[in-house]
């Protein structure tokens, strides 16, 4: 077996069991020449930031997926300039160091990154010494999650049902 | 569902929305007021009943009850400042602000408090603020809680809130029911998304449709970037329409001429109006000491459902340790509506971790601790900047005396939620854990690294940066909230207040704001 095909069944045995979808829906939805830093970044973490809260049902997860991504993508407008100009430099630096860990890796490309080292990736920021590595953390965190669970079909395993004087949308 | 807004508009209210304008325009009044929140919504409704013709300025957008959606996917971003996004440069804490008509009162939590007698105290001695006698707020708070119909809230307080109550009565701390500008309130939770029914009396639905009725214009999506003025008086404002998604847009350019200006932005943004205009400033503390009230925040799993986003938010605060007599720093208990982005925000962790505490929602009881700044001289806030764009940063450096708080908070809520019968606790920190009994969270508490990023800290109330003192050498502003040197400008907002105040914001500025407008009322009156 190559390393290629050791890490595609090890992500079905195991994450794709754990998880339950294939592991990378939102890349294979567009090309991934077209994307933007900030897509390419917001695709590589968000199978592994909501594990556990994504459905199990794969088509499901990736319209959950592509839903967060837009939400995440429609906000940033509303930060101050000043954050968005820090934001697209960290989305450029970030997708630099996933392609090189995916080289690195052997992984053929970034969308073929293992759940846990995207994981092990956010942790690592959490738990640098360096105070622009924390942020990062913390900052995408917060975006990804708030986009996620800002949407009425993500609430199903929350069981929260907000009164709608006015329609959304 | 009567909208007061959308009938104001249709009887003829003078509304301009800037971001529709596309050539320079001018307007003149007697007076101008930057802001449309607590401060600024009750000195037009003051001011226009006084006689004066006032235009009111305001960044964020006229949305009434039919606007509002019931979602926080919808409130953050058009309600409030930076989408809910706004962080102290270091991003050590989230602060929340509103920017909307009605500033932050239209997405605030209702609780009304009166000024801490021990805070007015400090700034007696500190500051020379003597708010006694003849200059007693208190009659100040009377009006205001007539005009807003504030009163103890008579419902029972929701389960969120009731576990602060049980764990106080069981712990013999103290505690006290909240009294709430709200009229007709239906106990939905949604507060923090703009009422649907206008039940709570924020400034949008209040005095902001009496100043309109009584002719002052409101001019909304307008971003004012800075006074011009020369020796001791403003000459003009100028400012500029914002796009959709509220950023300064360049192009078109507004002036507005007045006798008198008031600047009432909210802590952080009047200091920055402030300083774009370099406005003389000898204290040195224009933007300085800006108090967030930086809250902890601990979550508790109850084995029944807690339905924290349902009833009135907030209806039960706990002083116990906001007064403490050794030199700690001392907070006040609370607790804050649950809805998933601010509870998926906040929770710890990440994937599977982050997702399991998710689906345990509806049984979450959330505690919040407000730490009272401003006081020791560990905690003297943060100061306003302004960064290549003109907008403000907050720097606020978090000390080691504000961390020594942060654990006793920490331990105070985790104790009260397990007395309040919690099966665990958790403290929102980066290291904490769900823990299953008071003993394991206090060893667990006692242990945690207390640093930027891993602490969460939160604010939704921001205070100073344009201080009030007597002494014009220790404050930007005096008494009447009139700027020390500029004749013609006063400050009608939370950035005044010298410290903050160990209790929520809303009723003090009222009752200042009320005091001051009728003062200026009559000054301008005398001056004519
Ligand atoms: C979510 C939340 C919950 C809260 N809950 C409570 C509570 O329960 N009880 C309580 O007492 N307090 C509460 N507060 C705090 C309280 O609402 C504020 O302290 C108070 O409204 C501050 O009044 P202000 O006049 O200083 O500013 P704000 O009410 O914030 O109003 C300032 C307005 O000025 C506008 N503005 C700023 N700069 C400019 C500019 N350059 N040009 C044009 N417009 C500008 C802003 O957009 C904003 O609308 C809460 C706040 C929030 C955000
Ligand atoms: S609890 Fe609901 S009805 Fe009551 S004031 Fe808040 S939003 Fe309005």
């Amino acid at each position: 077996m190559n390393r290629r095909q050791f890490i595609m069944t090890s992500l079905g045995t195991g994450l794709g069991l754990s998880l339950g979808i294939t592991l990378y829906p939102v890349v294979t939805a567009t090309k991934a020449s077209q994307l933007t830093a900030a897509e390419m970044v917001f695709d590589a973490f968000l199978p592994a930031l909501l594990m556990g809260a994504l459905p199990a049902d794969n088509q499901l997860a990736q319209q959950q997926l592509l839903a967060t991504r837009k939400a995440a993508i429609e906000f940033l407008p509303f930060l101050p300039l000043t954050q968005q100009q820090q934001l697209s430099q960290l989305f450029l630096l970030l997708e630099q160091e996933l392609t090189r860990l995916a080289l690195t890796g052997n992984w053929l490309s970034l969308n073929e990154l293992p759940v846990q080292t995207r994981l092990g990736l956010l942790s690592a920021w959490r738990d640098s010494y360096l105070a622009l590595l924390q942020q990062a953390y913390c900052g995408l965190r917060e975006l990804l999650f708030a986009a996620y669970y800002g949407q009425p079909p993500h609430w199903a395993a929350l069981n929260y049902q907000a009164v709608e004087f006015n329609r959304y949308g | 569902m009567d909208d007061p807004i959308r009938q104001g508009l249709a009887r003829g209210w003078k509304h301009i929305d800037a971001a529709t304008l596309s050539k320079d325009e001018q307007y003149e009044a007697d007076i101008v007021i930057v802001g449309t929140g607590a401060g600024g919504g009750l000195a037009a409704e003051i001011l226009t009943q006084a006689g004066f013709s006032v235009i009111m300025l305001e960044h964020g957008a006229l949305n009434s009850s039919s606007d509002f959606k019931q979602q926080e996917r919808w409130a953050y971003p058009h309600l409030y400042q930076d989408g809910a996004g706004r962080k102290t440069k270091d991003q050590g804490i989230a602060i929340l602000q509103g920017r909307t008509v009605g500033g932050s009162t239209t997405v605030n939590w209702t609780t009304s408090i009166r000024t801490p007698k021990n805070t007015l105290g400090y700034w007696r001695e500190h500051f020379g603020l003597d708010f006694s006698g003849d200059n007693s707020l208190e009659p100040f708070f009377d009006l205001a809680s007539g005009r807003l119909n504030i009163s103890q809230w008579h419902m029972s307080p929701n389960l969120n809130n009731l576990a602060l109550k049980n764990g106080c009565e069981k712990l013999g701390w103290q505690y006290t029911i909240i009294h709430r500008n709200v009229n007709g309130c239906a106990n939905l939770g949604l507060c923090g998304m703009g009422c649907p029914i206008n039940a709570k009396q924020s400034m949008l639905v209040t005095t902001i449709p009496t100043a309109l009725d009584g002719g002052a214009t409101l001019i909304s999506r307008i971003s004012a970037r800075n006074f011009e003025w020369q020796g001791d008086k403003i000459q003009a404002l100028h400012a500029v329409p914002v796009d959709e998604h509220y950023q300064p847009r360049q192009g078109v350019n507004i002036t507005v001429k007045a006798r008198h200006y008031i600047a009432a932005g909210g802590a952080i943004n009047t200091p920055a109006l402030l300083l774009r205009s370099k406005v003389p400033n000898p204290s040195g503390r224009l933007g300085k000491h800006t108090y967030l009230h930086p809250s902890l925040i601990s979550g508790a799993l109850f084995a029944e459902p807690i339905n924290g986003h349902a009833g009135a938010p907030q209806s039960v605060y706990s002083d116990q340790f906001v007064w403490p007599e050794s030199d700690n720093m001392g907070f006040k208990l609370e607790v804050p509506p649950v809805h998933p982005v601010l509870m998926a925000t906040k929770l710890i962790g990440m994937a599977e971790q982050h997702a399991h505490l998710m689906k345990q929602f509806n049984n979450l009881q959330v505690m919040i601790a407000l730490l009272r700044d401003g006081f020791a001289e560990q905690a003297q806030g943060g100061t306003v900047e302004l960064d290549s764009n003109g907008e403000p940063q907050l720097d606020y450096p978090l000390t080691d005396y504000l961390f020594a708080g942060a654990r006793e908070a920490l331990l105070a809520m985790a104790e009260l939620q397990f007395a309040a019968g919690a099966k665990a606790v958790m403290p929102i920190h980066a290291d904490g854990q769900l823990y299953k009994s008071w003993p394991e969270a206090k060893a667990a508490i006692m242990a945690l690294p207390m640093a930027i990023y891993r602490t969460t800290l939160a604010s939704a109330h921001v205070m100073g940066g344009c201080n009030m003192a007597m002494d014009a050498s220790k404050g930007v502003v005096d008494m009447q909230g009139r700027h020390h040197q500029l004749k013609n400008l006063s400050v009608f907002d939370g950035s005044t207040l010298p410290t903050s105040l160990g209790a929520n914001p809303q009723l003090t500025i009222y009752g200042l704001v009320w005091r001051n407008s009728t003062l200026l009322a009559n000054w301008l009156h005398g001056n004519q």
